[in-house]
This record gives structure tokens, sequence and C-alpha cells, in this order.
């Protein structure tokens, strides 16, 4: 596993090798039949500082895609989006108190929340390090 | 950006953006430093320690002649008349005639017949024009000269920040009395146009005004003796526990949006109902009379929602009853919670009582108090 910087903008950003990511800028990491999920870099710098986060419900149901919890930065509220369907097994609730990590450690101890895969091949479907990074310099969201 | 939306560029812009690494961003039509270290961050510093904003995009004006009082008397709410020289006047609304907000200004007294004001910067044309046309109207002999694109300003904010200036051989500051203004003073070695002990933050500070090269070295030195940047998306922060208003949040010209001016209960003695003949008081009296619809509240959710975020718009129930909506929202990290601004409807606003707010579809219960949220301030000196 490394980290990857990139730069857009005359801005660096950091994305890890062994995870996969979103258009909507969350990363995903298989761990056997579950995929653990937060958001990137990219995502924690252009919030800037969150504030607050809303998350699932343990045993809810999610779809690949969907809206499953919110972001609060000072400026915004963003959505959380699944990046696979299954069930929310896991969710990080330090994050009620310490939002922050998510700005300081988005790849560490600010992951969000942990999906059982219902359909494994979707994770295969996600975007690789490089395709992640192509999508941020384009702008694309 | 696209070549017919440009923002403007203070004249600071070059320095903040090479030399202070500043996150920049957009507001009221200006590239301005958002943040540099973090909003939290720089919200701490300003409550706590000192630290220095750039605000060169708001509005710098100064009028003479023989009839700026009338002016002023006409176009403000406040009444001008007892203010001495070499002070500020104390904040004071503009209104259109339906009684809603063009701006809040604060005036500030050089002479009988030189006055400097500062618009905010969304309004700066704005007001520029609105004073032309008073005076043309009026017949008022008003020279009115733009200053914003000649002097950069600064506002130095913060419990550290006379600590500040004696370190840089300026320690004189602190015999200035809060509102109170002095010209054409050195400041580490450099011209100051404007030095007033004044700010939006309710700490002790001031707002310097001076040319942009004197500017750029005042900040160096300011920032070599310990002082910290902080950008506006804290200046907002700050501002909101505070309870001062922003115009689009608190106020507006459109009364189908924002409710008349003596809803706003701004304080601070910015309405003088003694004084006769300025723009809007027709309808204002009016309102008055009427007794008001809203007024405005501060909101501090309880602490099990303190992480619950409150923002414009977001609707304020009682008993199911749809009562009012916020204005403006945010955690605060001095008070370890989030706060708002927000018109409750003046049967329901009732002092330590709770509201529910609904955020996306679920409700949540805050406390409806008055300003400040923060104790022990505002700072007088």
């Amino acid at each position: 596993m490394s980290v990857v910087e990139f730069e857009v903008a005359g801005k660096k950003y950091l994305v890890r090798t062994d995870l996969r990511y979103t258009k909507t800028d969350e990363w995903a990491k298989k761990e056997d039949n579950k995929v653990r999920e937060g958001i990137t870099d990219y995502a924690q710098k252009e919030l800037k500082d969150i504030v607050g986060v809303e998350l699932p419900e343990v045993g809810a149901e999610v779809k690949k895609g969907e809206a499953i919890g919110a972001l609060e930065s000072v400026k915004a509220t963003a959505d959380l989006y699944a990046t696979v369907s299954g069930k929310v097994v896991e969710v990080n609730e330090r994050l009620l108190e310490e939002p922050e990590l998510l700005n300081k450690d988005p790849y560490g101890e600010g992951w969000i929340v942990v999906i059982e895969m219902s359909n494994p091949k979707e994770y295969d479907e996600l975007l690789t390090p490089e395709a992640y990074i192509e999508k941020c310099k384009k702008g694309e969201h | 950006m696209s070549a017919e939306h440009k923002l403007l560029k203070t004249v600071l812009w070059d320095f903040q953006v090479k030399e202070l690494n500043a996150t920049m961003g957009e507001f009221g039509g200006w590239e301005v430093p958002m943040m540099y270290t973090g909003i939290m961050k720089e919200h701490m510093i300003v409550r706590t320690d000192c630290g220095i904003y750039d605000v060169s995009h708001m509005g710098r004006v100064r009028m003479t002649g023989p009839d700026v009082i009338p002016l002023l008397q006409k176009v403000f709410t406040k009444d001008i008349s007892k203010t001495k020289e070499y002070w500020m006047s104390g904040p004071t609304l503009a209104l259109n005639e339906y009684a809603r907000v063009k701006d809040d200004e604060m005036p500030y007294k050089v002479s009988d017949e030189e006055w400097l004001v500062v618009p905010n910067a969304p309004y700066r044309e704005k007001m520029l024009k609105h004073f032309a046309k008073v005076a043309r109207e009026n017949g008022f002999k008003v020279n009115i000269e733009d200053l914003t694109f000649k002097l950069g300003m600064i506002a130095v904010q913060g419990p550290k920040t006379v600590e500040v200036f004696e370190k840089i051989g300026a320690g004189w500051v602190d015999d200035l009395r809060t509102l109170q203004f002095r010209m054409n003073e050195e400041i580490a070695g450099q011209k100051v146009f404007l030095i007033s002990r004044s700010g939006w933050t309710g700490e002790d500070g001031f707002e310097i005004w001076a040319e942009p090269k004197a500017m750029i070295e005042i900040y160096r030195a300011l920032l070599k003796a310990g002082a910290k940047p902080v950008g506006i998306i804290c200046r907002d922060t700050i501002r909101i526990e505070m309870g001062f208003v922003l115009g689009g949040h608190e106020y507006g010209e459109d009364p189908k949006e924002f409710p008349p001016a003596n809803s706003l209960r701004y304080g601070l003695g910015a309405i003088d109902w003694s004084k006769r003949g300025f723009i809007g008081e027709d309808a204002l009296r009016a309102y008055r009379r009427e007794g008001v619809r809203w007024i405005r509240v501060g909101i501090k959710m309880r602490k099990r929602h303190a992480r619950a975020i409150i923002r414009q718009g977001y609707k304020l129930y009682v008993e199911d009853q749809c009562v009012g909506w916020v204005t403006s929202g945010t955690y605060s990290p001095y008070l370890k919670t989030t706060v708002g601004q927000a018109y409750v409807d003046s049967r329901y606003a009732i002092f330590g009582d709770y509201v529910e707010v609904e955020i996306r579809g679920k409700r949540y219960e805050g406390k409806i108090l008055d300003f400040p949220l923060v104790p022990g301030r505002p700072v007088v000196k």
C-alpha cells in the first residue's frame, strides 16, 4: 500500500493505492465480504472543516449510489453515498463527537461505515486510484 | 471563470495568494481569503488570541461638503448629530421605502464636513448610487469619493491584540476608546490612513486603513509579533454567535423575503425613534404602530444536539406548528454547540423556552436566547 500525491489547480491531494473510489469522492476498502468506506482527502479538503455527520442506522439495507448519510461542513451539507449495495454492519460513532477526524485522517480513523456486500461484483466496478485522480483533474462530480 | 463574470481583486490580493497562501473564494463579487489554517482553528484564534482579517473588499467612502450631515441624517435611521469628531457613530441602518434594510453601516466623523462610511462589500455600488441620488434629489452639496481601490483594510481582533501592537512599538493604540479613531498615524514605520478601535467580532481590536504597500508591511509586522491570519468563513461563524446581522440572511430589501427593520431587534442604538425625516420612516413607524409579526432571536441547540447543524431556511416548530425560520447557523467551537439566528413569530418568541428546528425531516430542540450568545462580550474599552 502506498500513498500517491496529485495536484489539481495548484492544490495537492492524496490517494491510497489499496483503495477504490467513486465519482462522488468516497473511498472503499474490501475486507472479505465487507466494504469499509469513507471520504477522500480531495473531498475533505474541498469541504474544509467538517462539523457534523449523519450516519446510517446499523442494519439498514442500502443500494450502491444511494445517499445514506450526510456530512456537515461549515458552509454546506454534502451527501454520503453507498459505494456498494448491502447491509450496514458498522458505523463509526466516534465521528458524532469528533467529526474533525474526517479532515485529520480521512483514510484511517475517519472511516464512516462498513457495508456487508450483497453483490461483491460491484466492488470491481469502482474507480481505480488512477481513474479517480483523472476524475478529480477533470473536475467531474 | 468566464470573461463576463470576473471577480474583483482587492489591493492585497497578491500578498494573500503568494505570501500568505490563503484559500481564496468568492464573496459579494470579490475574491477574498476564505481560510488559512482551518475554520474552527481560526474562530478560536479570534476568541482567545489575535487574528487578522483582510477586509479590503468592504467599501471605504469619504464624503465632504457642507451638507454631509443632512445627507447622512436622511439616509440613516440613527441621529448622528451628537457624534463627536474622531468617533464612529455606532452602527445604523439605511432603509428603503418599505422599511427594509439596504445596508448596515457605521459613519465615522472626521469633522462636520468630512465623514467616512464603510458599506458592506455586496452593497458598495448600490449605496454609492443611493447616496448620490439622495444628495441630488435634495440639493445636498456633497462630494462622494470611493477609496475602496486606493486603500486596504484589515481588522485585528482578539484578547491578545493590544499585546501584539505593544510588541511592534504601537502600544499607544490602547489609548483609543472603543469606536474612537485617529488618522495619519504611524505603525511599524508605515503611514496609516485611519485606525479605529472597532470590529465585528465582539472582541477588543482595531481596524486599519492604509495604502497597499504600507498595509502589507504592517501586516507582516503584526504576523511577526504573533498575530495570525484568519479568513472570511470564520468572520461569519464569529458574528453569528455575537448576534450581528448579515445582508441576505437577517436582512434584505425584498419585503416578500424579509420582515421590516424593527423586527431585526438590531440593538446598539441603530434606530433613533426621536429622529424625523429619514428614508423609510413612514413605513417603519407604521410597522411599529401595528406591532411586529416576527422578531429575530438567537438559537442555541441542546447539548445532545450540539452537532445538529442548523442552516438558513430551516423551519422552526412549536407543538407541530411552523413558527419561523433560521436565518443563519453554525457550529461554534467556542460554545461547543450549534448556534444560529432565526425569525420567530412574536407570539412564540419566549426567551428561555425551546423550539424545534427541522433538519432533513427530523426535529431537534434549541433554546430561544437573546444576543450575544457568547458571555462577556462585546468587549468595550
